[in-house]
């Protein structure tokens, strides 16, 4: 975020943008003990990390890049199918399953990014969601494996093992959040700082100006490619945070709304800005948290909020603070 | 650098609110703990996940109306143990995902002390584990998969409606007798849909009967392709083991393709909410119910229907029944082991039988201790479209079959352990 922020601020406010970031971090440290006081919980927390997390994955590819994938629920479902076959079938290690996950959800998304890299524009949306429904009647028919609808089940995140101590992210919701947290910030600073690099800042040339980038001899489609891959990787993250936070895994982890909804989040919290996917989805998960509470139509809210949104705030939240604060 | 003074837009009065405000949350978060509050003060919290909205929810929201039906009564009459209580509804969409993520904003937010759902077999199925995973008693009211009180039951985990193999169990016999030995499944791809034409195809096959089957998605509402194919077939019978708004779709397409004419309609569930929902040359076959309302002369029924019909104006149907049983359930568990940990309710609980009032049905309904599975009577007989003047006499009981002998403990495969 940094990066992006600085970039676009003088020198006078450079502290500025130490000062927000510092500011984020000190907020989701401390989000177990603040959350209770405003009526959340620390595995809402957590599932505002896990969700935040690929919203801001999917958002590195849509905001930075300038591709629109509406099918990236496909990394993220077999992020959480990888961390949950390692579990139930293979060994009984969280780290394991982490790492699992992330090479699931990133390697393929690596291959089929590889196969889609030269569409553009609604060719490449469509095909996205193409593969996407590949892998959801992968996992919807192959009972056997995946459980079918009914998911996969019994399995349950494990203990770590520090030589020293152990980490019981099992029994302990608040060891839980913070292991999270901590996968969150390395995945989280791993896309911060790919975005300052030279290549991240290519990224924003093509998004800028995709025939220009061309010009000066950039390989546009290789970086597209390259932008898929590593939005992959980050995805396939969150999506074995989610298997371990639920425990469980089901077809509709890699469903069609599931990718519509990171969409919302990013246009929610604004695309142009590293954060505002993670805002976005703390927004849509605490009102889906409250709102299905009080009412069964829960979902028209869900509808009518996002379509406010894009209508008076097309910029998202993020956004409109930016505009204020630059005003 | 972030500037010293504040700006124009928070003003001394601004800020005097806020700070009052935030003096006022301060106050009551410092103040709330020196409260302590005597065990009767404190509510009985029971959280209830069911698929509200999705193709199950005529199904649930009947079950839901029990349950509220029942925890009103109670606390006209004191409560549980002289305590409160206090129903927490969650919608599962018919998701089982967010069905996961509903029980367990249900424990850790709402600090519920025991917990019960689904309709749908899939989410119910999941939900129990979370439930065994966080040590909490958990009755599932009206998801039939076998494995939950099966090759899967747990310590804490009940069920009241019945399993699939005990559904088909009662009803095989009658379709073979009336109509033959070659049927066509029409059947919802997922845990419910598996179980209950395994259990259809084990008792038909022992009959040295033929059969194709059709999985389908567990919300299709398009079966003509399915229904094609199930002409050609021949079928004496057509078994339509999809449900809730699937298996009104189904029966409406059935009589609009003539279907109805050459073969004959059965199965497990029929369900008196998608009966009423069908036309009336759909309302035909041979089905269970696992509650039925019409029973003359048992003791309590009549008052339990009338109290649901005129709160609700709606037919009195299994769902509700459902709901009100596991509603006291808790409380008879509670009550009689004078405690709350899910362990001592799990052990009071077993093998427990119901007061009539309760059972509302005849002969003995318990837990049977084996699997946890809720030991009722399956009212098998024939759909039918109202009687003149009683728009939910829809149903004739042929055969009451005890749920014990549908499918005794031996053939569950469960094999229940207890935490150390």
């Amino acid at each position: 975020m940094s990066g992006m922020a600085r970039a676009q601020t003088q020198a006078p406010a450079a502290e500025r943008p130490l000062l927000i970031l510092a500011g984020i971090w000190v907020v989701l440290i401390a989000a177990p003990f603040w959350m209770p006081l405003v009526g959340g919980y620390t595995s809402l927390a957590s599932r505002i990390l896990v969700i935040g997390l690929a919203a801001m994955s999917l958002n590195f590819l849509i905001g930075f890049t300038g591709v629109v994938s509406f099918g990236h629920a496909a990394y993220f479902g077999l992020g959480v199918y990888g961390a949950g076959m390692i579990l139930r079938y293979i060994a009984p290690s969280t780290p394991l399953a982490v790492i699992a996950g992330i090479l699931l959800g990133g390697i393929v998304g690596s291959a089929v990014g590889a196969l889609i890299c030269r569409r553009r524009g609604i060719y490449f949306a469509l095909v996205t969601i193409a593969f996407q429904e590949v892998f959801y009647y992968i996992a919807y028919k192959w009972d056997s494996v995946t459980g079918g609808f009914d998911g996969l089940r019994g399995f349950q995140r494990q203990p770590i093992h520090f030589g020293l101590f152990t980490l019981d992210i099992q029994k302990n919701d608040l060891a839980f959040y913070y292991f999270v947290l901590a996968v969150f910030a390395i995945v989280v600073g791993f896309m911060g700082f790919v975005l300052r690099s030279p290549f991240g800042r290519t990224l924003l040339a093509v998004r800028e100006n995709e025939r220009r980038a061309r010009f000066l001899g950039i390989p546009v489609d290789r970086h597209i490619w390259l932008a898929f891959t590593i939005s992959s990787f980050c995805i396939g993250a969150a999506g074995a945070l989610y298997a371990l936070l639920n425990n469980f895994a089901d077809p509709s982890s890699l469903y069609t709304d599931l990718s519509g909804e990171l969409v919302i989040m990013c246009v929610l919290g604004g695309m142009r800005s590293f954060w505002g996917p993670l805002l976005g989805a703390a927004v849509f998960e605490v009102l889906q948290d409250y709102i299905s509470s009080q009412t069964v139509n829960w979902l028209f809210f869900i509808g009518l909020i996002f379509v406010l949104v894009v209508m008076f705030f097309p910029r998202g939240l993020l956004g409109v603070f930016r505009r204020r604060s630059a005003a | 650098m972030v500037q010293g003074k504040p700006s124009g837009r928070l003003g001394r009065r601004g800020v005097l609110k806020a700070g009052a405000a935030l003096g006022a949350i301060g106050a009551a978060q410092i103040s709330s703990p020196f409260i302590v509050k005597a065990l009767g003060e404190q509510p009985f919290k029971i959280g209830f996940v069911d698929p509200l909205t999705g193709s199950l929810s005529l199904l649930a929201v009947s079950e839901v109306q029990g349950a509220h039906y029942a925890v009103d009564e109670i606390n006209k009459k004191g409560g549980i143990a002289g305590r409160e209580v206090q129903l927490f509804v969650e919608d599962s969409a018919n998701d089982v995902g967010t069905g996961v993520e509903k029980i367990r904003e249900l424990i850790d937010k709402d600090h519920v002390d025991v917990t019960m759902g689904d309709v749908n077999s899939a989410i119910a199925y999941a939900i129990s584990q979370v439930a065994t995973e966080k040590g909490i008693l958990h009755i599932v009211p009206g998801g039939h998969t076998d494995p939950i009180t099966g090759k899967d039951c747990a310590w804490n985990v009940f069920r009241i409606c019945n399993t699939t193999s005990m559904d088909a169990n009662a009803i095989s016999e009658i379709l073979i007798k009336k109509f033959g030995k070659r049927w066509y499944f029409i059947t919802p791809d997922y845990a419910y849909g598996h179980t209950l034409q395994a259990a259809f195809v084990k008792n038909l096959m022992k009959a040295g009967g033929t059969y194709e089957a059709e999985l389908l998605p567990i919300a299709n509402s398009d079966f003509s392709a399915s229904l094609i194919r199930a002409k050609a077939y021949k079928p004496n019978v057509l078994l339509n083991n999809m449900g809730g708004l699937a298996q009104i779709d189904c029966m409406k397409q059935f009589v609009q393709f003539g279907m109805d004419k050459d073969m004959a309609l059965g199965g497990a569930l029929f369900e008196i909410e998608s009966v009423l929902a069908v036309p009336p040359t759909a309302q035909a076959g041979w089905w269970d119910m696992e509650w039925w309302w019409d029973q003359p002369g048992v003791p309590y029924v009549k008052e339990f229907v009338t109290g649901i019909v005129d709160r609700y104006k709606k037919p009195c149907s299994a769902r509700h029944w459902f709901g009100y049983v596991g509603i006291y359930s808790f409380k008879l568990a509670v009550e009689k082991a004078k405690s709350t940990k899910a362990i001592d309710l799990a052990h009071t609980l077993e093998g427990m039988e119901l007061p009539p009032e309760i059972a509302l049905q005849p002969g003995k309904v318990f837990y049977r201790a084996g699997d946890h599975e809720l030991m009722p009577n399956i009212f098998a007989g024939e759909v039918h479209p109202p009687a003149a003047n009683e728009p939910y006499n829809l149903f004739t009981v042929a055969d009451l079959v005890p749920g014990d002998q549908a499918q005794p403990l031996a053939e569950t495969g469960c094999h229940m352990t207890y935490p150390s």
